[in-house]
């Protein structure tokens, strides 16, 4: 059994379908790339995981358990953390009392949550800086902190919306080292990101999404292979002056 | 595992803040021996009422992003639970004040259930509509709240030094509770849902019982303060409920310091007390607070107690340079 069931989840804003009858299963300890292009309906999809947004049909499944329609602060305690694309940090309390907070906010003592940000802060190179209040930290810093807070306690499945976007390359190499050793560790991941290399490297298999639709659902490699994964990235004219260079 | 100490981490700025209301309430507490005047004594309770307001308005406002404009509406439904209990149904004292405690909560906690979903100025709408909807309703209810000549309340205490040191303690009490409520999980929770309320339920706050616990707080030390103000003035009237009242409160808030424990404490006494001092230039004071409010939302978030850390930190900076013969 997967441990996370999307079965046929659409959602509309109008007249436009964002998320249109996707089907994905994510296995316990998979690192699972989510990708496509802009407006494809990647965070509406991870709205509507975390609870930010209530589809429209569909079923989701945690561990077996429907979790459609449970809000942020529920489906968090479930073990579903999420991070988002537009950073979210408390700003007007220091780096180390915003993970304490998270921990708190999950049952951990105070003493526990207190080792816990010590260490995440160590891990991800903020020790320096963890006095500085949320607001006061740099772009990168925020989303380092951002991303410490989803492991305060270990999620049962980490959703994180564009990590790398925006962060320098000594940062974002922090991150993915992270990433990489969780994911040794068992832990689960969904990956949005727009970041090629990082998502070949990184997830042994990919979903690409666009127009709300799952286009291709694979290895990794064999998904950005894919024609029609190509052609909603770079358009029908990039297809079309490839066969003819091929042709030529 | 030994805690780590920062200034800027919660815990140690919460220990400093409690320090130094504990020192400015130790001052209040001594007053008395060196001023005897009943006028001047009388001065300083009306500004702990004030205290006791700011320090609920505080709670809401400062610590949770809640901007409510019915701490003074609070404080009247206080005072008139006591009065109303006495006057109609001879309830003493001993359960008539306990009494502004529990309704105020109970209400504030419907109030903090209807502005749940509302933010920013919506919830400064509401509570506006609320606070005015419950004044004119006592305003206007004559047989039950004999309108604007208002109600008279038994007096708790005779004597003026009694009624001072019990507005002391009873500000001590709200004091010592807010720290308290601070320095627990949920206290953490409130400043997390004020700096952002989507990030915090994401984070596996439950945003609506911290909200709910902070309204149900607030509005019960509004409550309380009406209820005193009422046994040592022995009258309530609709006035106590003024929106006017309420812009006091936040003048003091914001100058003392917003989202500070001891902001509130030093800003209420400060103001009162001036506005005092000022009584002789009329509607001028009013004037003056109103511009000290607008110099401090603009310059100094912090109000005086971020004037004054400011300054503490940097003496901290320049000892230790010296110490290191620099």
């Amino acid at each position: 059994m997967a441990l996370l069931e999307i079965r046929a989840v659409a959602k509309r804003f109008g007249g436009l379908r964002a998320v249109d009858g996707v089907d994905v299963d994510v296995a316990e300890g998979e690192l699972l790339g989510l990708i496509g292009p802009n407006g494809s309906g990647k965070t509406t999809l991870l709205n509507v995981l975390s609870g930010h947004m209530v589809a429209d049909a569909g079923q989701v499944r945690l561990d077996g358990r429907s979790v459609l329609g449970l809000g942020p602060t529920a489906l968090t305690r479930l073990g579903v953390l999420r991070m988002f694309q537009l950073t979210r940090v408390f700003n007007r309390v220091s780096a180390f009392d915003n993970l304490i907070v998270c921990g708190l906010a999950l049952g951990l003592d105070q003493g526990r949550a207190e080792q816990r940000a010590l260490d995440l802060l160590g891990e991800l190179k903020l020790t320096h800086v963890m006095h500085l209040d949320g607001g006061q930290l740099s772009g990168g810093q925020k989303k380092l902190l951002e991303f410490g807070t989803c492991f305060m306690v270990p999620p049962r499945i980490a959703l994180l919306d564009e990590p790398f976007a925006a962060v320098h390359p000594t940062m974002k190499e922090t991150m993915a080292t992270f990433i990489r050793r969780r994911s040794a560790d068992g832990q689960t991941f969904i990956l949005v990101s727009h970041d090629m290399p990082v998502v070949v490297e990184l997830c042994p298999r990919a979903v690409c999404m666009n127009a709300g639709k799952v286009l291709a659902d694979g290895p990794t490699q064999r998904v950005l292979n894919d024609a029609a994964v190509i052609e909603a990235y770079l358009g029908e004219d990039a297809q079309a002056a490839e066969a003819e260079h091929g042709r030529a | 595992m030994t805690t780590p100490r920062h200034p800027n981490f919660l815990a140690s700025k919460l220990a400093q803040e409690m320090r130094l209301a504990l020192v400015v309430l130790a001052v209040l507490a001594l007053v008395p021996v060196a001023v005897s005047s009943p006028y001047w004594l009388g001065v300083l309770i009306v500004s702990m009422y004030f205290a006791m307001l700011s320090m609920g308005w505080n709670l809401l406002a400062g610590y949770t992003g809640q901007f409510s404009l019915a701490p003074a509406a609070f404080a009247m439904l206080g005072g008139y639970t006591t009065a109303l209990l006495a006057w109609h149904w001879k309830v003493p004292l001993w359960i008539g004040l306990p009494m502004a405690l529990v309704v105020p909560g109970l209400i504030g906690l419907v109030l903090g259930r209807i502005v749940l979903r509302l933010s920013g100025p919506y919830v400064a709408l509401t509570t506006l509509s609320f606070a005015e909807i419950v004044r004119l309703v006592i305003y206007n209810s004559i047989d039950f709240t004999r309108g604007d000549q208002g109600l008279n309340v038994p007096a708790l205490i005779d004597s003026r030094v009694g009624n001072y040191y019990l507005f002391v303690g009873a500000l001590t009490v709200i004091t010592v509770g807010v720290f308290l409520l601070l320095r627990a999980p949920t206290g953490r929770f409130l400043l997390a849902i004020r700096d952002d309320e989507i990030g915090a339920a994401s984070r596996g706050i439950d945003v609506v019982r911290a909200k709910t616990v902070a309204f149900f707080i607030s509005c019960a030390i509004c409550g309380i303060a009406g209820g005193l103000y009422g046994t040592f003035a022995q009258l309530v009237s609709p006035e106590l409920g003024l929106i006017a009242q309420t812009g006091i409160v936040i003048a003091m808030v914001v100058i003392g310091g917003m989202g500070t424990l001891v902001g509130p404490l030093i800003g209420a006494v400060l103001v009162y007390v001036a506005s005092e001092l000022l009584r002789d230039a009329g509607n001028v004071q009013m004037i003056v607070f109103a511009l000290l409010v607008i110099v401090f939302a603009r310059f100094f978030r912090e109000g005086l107690w971020g004037l004054a850390r400011q300054a503490i930190a940097r003496r901290r900076s320049a000892t230790r340079t010296a110490a290191s013969g620099v």
